[in-house]
């Protein structure tokens, strides 16, 4: 029941002709044919196991104790690792599975212990009891009745050997003997085989071969065959070599003077030599007499003293034999144990696995990874519950992808809306109309810059409560128009209201709309302000002017009637009484000068009414200025005029007719307020930011009070006892029609200060 | 037991250059050593070596103690055949490096007891090949033979510098072994280190 947790990847279109995608390996436990031929590769190694051990009684005991035992004890111990190992690992495994809570942890620990259980302990029995028992039937091949047979076997074999060796030894120094009188030099030999004939006749010795000795050669005395005398018993095949061998080795006189020749299955020839020595004892020849062991004898007794052999050779390597065997025994038992825990471990997996698989998939999803798959590899219930769990992560995949798309709608949208929020909101920012919003609540919700500005409010009221902030003198007026417009709900309410504003009067035109929503629940009210106060301004001065225009078409044209008709007065009374004359002269003088007075006011005011429109050059301001205060050289000792031309002021574009009478104004009027004694100062500045060119006109007079300031610019003001009060309003109209603005105030330390801004 | 065991060194840088000496072109060699005897014992068992230069050669005694053990005495007795390697290596010590071997030969001494004739056959090899066999009844001459070597030669002195520190080590395997059954690889060897400087 095995199954994969994979990945969905995107589906790719592969190019034509490109080699499809292997298919990736399954792992080994997944794959029968892997298990089965692990489980036959197992089993080979056993039957191999077993096979080897039923050969080793036909090893050698060294191939058994310095090949077998190594290569066993190698293999053991590998199996003996391997086995702790795979235990390790999967103790360490399965304990921190256990401390994460992994899904069926716990399950898993169990089974393995169970089937570990089952197969160690009586593994390890069957171990130590079949240790036991070849220890015990090691020992018992060695014991005393079995040693005792084979020692004396070996012993009466032994012995005989010996015997018959001793016996044909002595026959051999007997016929040397009996030839010491013998001339081994004759080349007749008969006398020799006369003597020797009767051993061999009677078997004593089984054939006796004589040498005598001959010629040097190198540091060694050579030996010469004489004669041989072998009985016809004697099997044929033999050679002369050991005992030619013997001999020389018997003349040298070392104290080996016997020897064995096995003839294999033919028996054994027992030689024994001995020197034969003349009476003077110098060695004349060397008898080798030889005894022949029938195959049958040779055989049984090589049969016992191999038996005997062996059974000492294996009490002398009982310990490594032993070892050998318990190694099998061990290397089994590990197999079987190596098998067992590999099954227990691949069961316990297989059974929880899948389990696990689903665990995994399902951590997978909830964080978020929808393309998890568990692949189902059988068509069983879990077959069936794999597939409606990827048929739950296959739904969850859609919606998520659903949700994912109106979350992108949405915020596309959110974008959209916050770029017009911030589109209006910089709209209101830069607009000069004042916004003031309140909630249904009561609370300002927005103030923009104009607002604040035009109000002196603050912007950090927004929260705050309107009817709090417009509780203040000034803002009453709009607080009581905030309060009627939350109450209608219908029409906005607008209003003109007057504020005081440094001295002066701010005109606002303010328009309260009721914010109902489409339910029609009131959702506050926003305020709209504009400031009104230039036009109100400019309203008055194209009054006055209409009243100067009148006024100069209505006085100046009975003017002149009236001053015609005093001269006539006077002319007529000319030749009068003197009395008569002087009063009519005095009277006519009076009616003639102020007729010429009102004509001078009339003309100014003509002047004021048919202004013209100002013909703007570009004119260096400093220079023009300079130019002007030079016409103040000389005529004024008590007045310093000083000019201090700002750095970096360009050309402006004026009529410099208009600008320098405008000067003229204020330098006369600076004047006359110092009452001709003081000091003026004519400024000229560039105000890169404000994109203006500031002319400041500033003297230290006593300065206007700022009760008068706002009527300084209004026609027909004047402080002065003269003068028709059109100067400054004059000046404010030049400045007006190019574009400007004039503002009066304090200097420091003292003194008015007439600022005019131009635009540049 | 007088040795006729007669040995070339297996390889040795000199052996090109190698000269027969003779008492008539004798060149006396002033040899002085400085022996050192390291002895190395496992289980009771030493190895003594004794290097000396003599004609041109330099001939290595050596001699296993206590190496014929009850163990190895039963394994001969019982029919076993029964071969004591030895190691022998001629090395000189440096002291970043392994030590560099100038010449070395292995030699074996082989026993195999026949229980019917009651006799000993013996034999002796010098890098495989059969150098010497004979029979005996003697077991003290058994022993000899398995244990105790003469003039072995080993190098010729040609390969030898002058003043040079040396040492020879004669490694010596003595099975059969009786070791417990899980871990056979005891250590079933004898090492004999002696050294010596070559003054020519």
């Amino acid at each position: 029941m095995p199954a994969t947790v994979t990945s969905i990847t995107p589906r790719r279109s592969s190019r034509q002709g490109r080699p499809p995608q292997s298919v990736p390996r399954r792992p080994f436990r997944d794959n029968p044919r892997l298990i089965l031929a692990g489980i036959g590769a197992l089993v080979a190694v056993l039957v191999a196991i077993l096979a080897v051990a039923n050969r080793t009684p036909r090893f050698s005991p060294d191939f058994l104790t310095e090949f077998v035992l190594y290569a066993l004890s190698a293999a053991d111990l590998t199996m003996l690792v391997a086995l702790v190992f795979v235990l390790a690992r999967n103790i360490v495994k399965l304990v921190v599975e256990g401390r994460r809570a992994r899904p069926f942890a716990r399950f898993r620990a169990k089974l393995v212990a169970l089937l570990l259980g089952m197969t160690l302990v009586p593994a390890v029995l069957v171990l130590a009891v079949g240790s036991e028992l070849i220890r015990t039937s090691v020992e018992r091949w060695f014991n005393a009745p079995m040693d005792e047979i084979l020692t004396s076997a070996n012993q009466i074999a032994g012995d005989y050997y010996h015997e018959r060796q001793m016996l044909v030894s002595d026959h051999a120094k007997r016929i040397a003997r009996a030839l010491a009188a013998v001339n081994l030099g004759n080349p007749d030999v008969r006398p020799i085989r006369d003597l020797l004939a009767p051993d061999v006749t009677l078997q004593r010795v089984q054939m006796v071969e004589v040498y005598r000795v001959g010629p040097a050669s190198g540091s060694l005395p050579g030996l010469e065959p004489v004669i041989d005398v072998a009985a016809p018993a004697l099997p044929p095949g033999y050679s002369r070599a050991a005992a030619d061998r013997l001999a020389a080795q018997a003349l040298t006189g070392s104290s080996d003077t016997r020897s064995i020749e096995t003839l294999g299955s033919s028996g054994d020839l027992l030689h024994a030599a001995a020197v034969i020595r003349a009476k003077d004892g110098r060695a004349t020849g060397v008898v080798v007499a030889t005894d022949y062991l029938t195959g049958d004898l040779a055989l049984r007794s090589r049969r016992m003293t191999q038996a005997f052999e062996d059974y000492n050779q294996l009490r002398v390597l009982k310990r490594p034999l032993a070892g050998v065997y318990l190694s099998f025994f061990l290397m089994v038992t590990l197999l079987i144990l190596v098998g067992a825990t590999w099954m227990g471990l691949y069961l316990a997996k297989r059974i929880t696995r899948p389990v696990q698989m689903l665990a995994a998939a399902a951590r997978e999803i909830g964080a978020g990874r929808l393309d998890q798959r568990v692949e189902p590899q059988s068509n069983d219930e879990f077959g069936s519950l794999v597939e409606a769990f990827n048929t739950m992560a296959g739904e969850l995949a859609t919606s998520r992808r659903k949700v994912e798309r109106s979350t992108i709608e949405l915020e596309r949208k959110h974008i959209e809306t916050e770029i017009r929020r911030r589109y209006t909101e910089t709209i209101l920012e830069r607009i000069a109309t004042g916004v003031v919003s309140v909630d249904a609540a009561g609370a300002i919700t927005t103030i923009n810059s104009a607002a604040a500005r035009l109000l002196s409010l603050d912007r950090a009221i927004v929260g705050q409560p309107a009817r709090a902030v417009f509780d203040r003198a000034d803002l009453q007026p709009l607080g009581a128009l905030l309060a009627g417009a939350g109450r209608a709900k219908t029409e906005p309410a607008a209003q003109e209201i007057a504020i005081p504003r440094q001295q002066q009067e701010l005109h606002l035109a303010v328009v309260a709309t009721a914010l109902v929503a489409d339910s029609g629940a009131p959702e506050g009210v926003v305020l709209v302000l504009d400031d009104v106060t230039p036009l109100i301004r400019a309203q008055k001065v194209a009054a006055w002017r209409e009243v100067a225009r009148r006024l100069a078409h209505e006085i100046k044209n009975p003017l002149t009637p009236i001053q015609l008709c005093a001269e006539r007065l006077r002319r007529h009374f000319a030749g009068g009484p003197p009395a008569a004359k002087d009063l009519v002269d005095e009277c006519a003088a009076t009616i003639v000068g102020e007729v010429e007075s009102l004509k001078d006011l009339v003309d100014e005011f003509s002047q004021f009414a048919r202004m013209p429109a100002p013909r703007t050059v570009p004119a260096d301001l400093g220079q023009l200025v300079a130019d002007t205060l030079a016409l103040y050289n000389g005529i004024f000792t008590d007045v310093r005029i000083e000019q201090r031309a700002g750095a970096g002021v360009p050309l402006v574009r004026l009529d410099a007719e208009q600008i320098r009478r405008v000067v003229i104004n204020l330098v006369d009027n600076a004047i006359e307020a110092m009452e001709r004694r003081g000091q003026i100062i004519v400024e000229t500045q560039l105000d890169p930011p404000g994109g203006v060119v500031r002319l400041i006109v500033a003297d230290n007079g006593p300065g206007i009070p700022p009760a008068e300031r706002e009527k300084l610019f209004l026609p027909y003001y004047s402080t002065k006892r003269r003068g028709s009060g059109l100067g400054l309003a004059i000046v404010r109209r030049i400045i007006a029609e190019h574009g400007g603005s004039i503002d009066v105030g304090d200097n420091t330390p003292r003194g008015t200060r007439f600022t005019i801004e131009l635009p540049c | 037991m007088k040795n006729r065991f007669t040995m070339q060194p297996r390889k040795h840088e000199g052996t090109k250059n190698r000269k027969t000496f003779s008492f008539s072109y004798f060149r006396l060699f002033v040899v002085a050593f400085v022996l050192v005897v390291v002895v190395a014992r496992a289980d009771g068992q030493d190895l003594s070596v004794l290097p000396i230069a003599r004609d041109g050669q330099v001939l290595i005694s050596f001699e296993l103690s206590d190496g014929l053990t009850e163990d190895v005495r039963d394994a001969i007795q019982s029919g076993l055949p029964t071969t004591f390697s030895y190691e022998l290596e001629l090395r000189r010590g440096t002291a970043t490096w392994f030590d560099r071997t100038i010449a070395a030969v292995t030699i074996t001494a082989t026993v195999r007891f026949d229980n019917l004739t009651r006799r000993y056959q013996m034999s002796r090899t010098l890098d495989g090949r059969l150098e010497d066999a004979r029979p005996t009844e003697d077991q003290d001459a058994v022993r000899r033979w398995m244990t105790r070597f003469e003039h072995v030669p080993l190098s010729t002195t040609s390969a030898l510098e002058a003043n040079g520190e040396y040492y020879v080590r004669v490694r010596a395997h003595t099975p059969p072994r009786n070791t417990w059954f899980f871990w056979p690889w005891g250590r079933d060897w004898v090492l004999g280190r002696a050294k010596f400087t070559f003054i020519p």
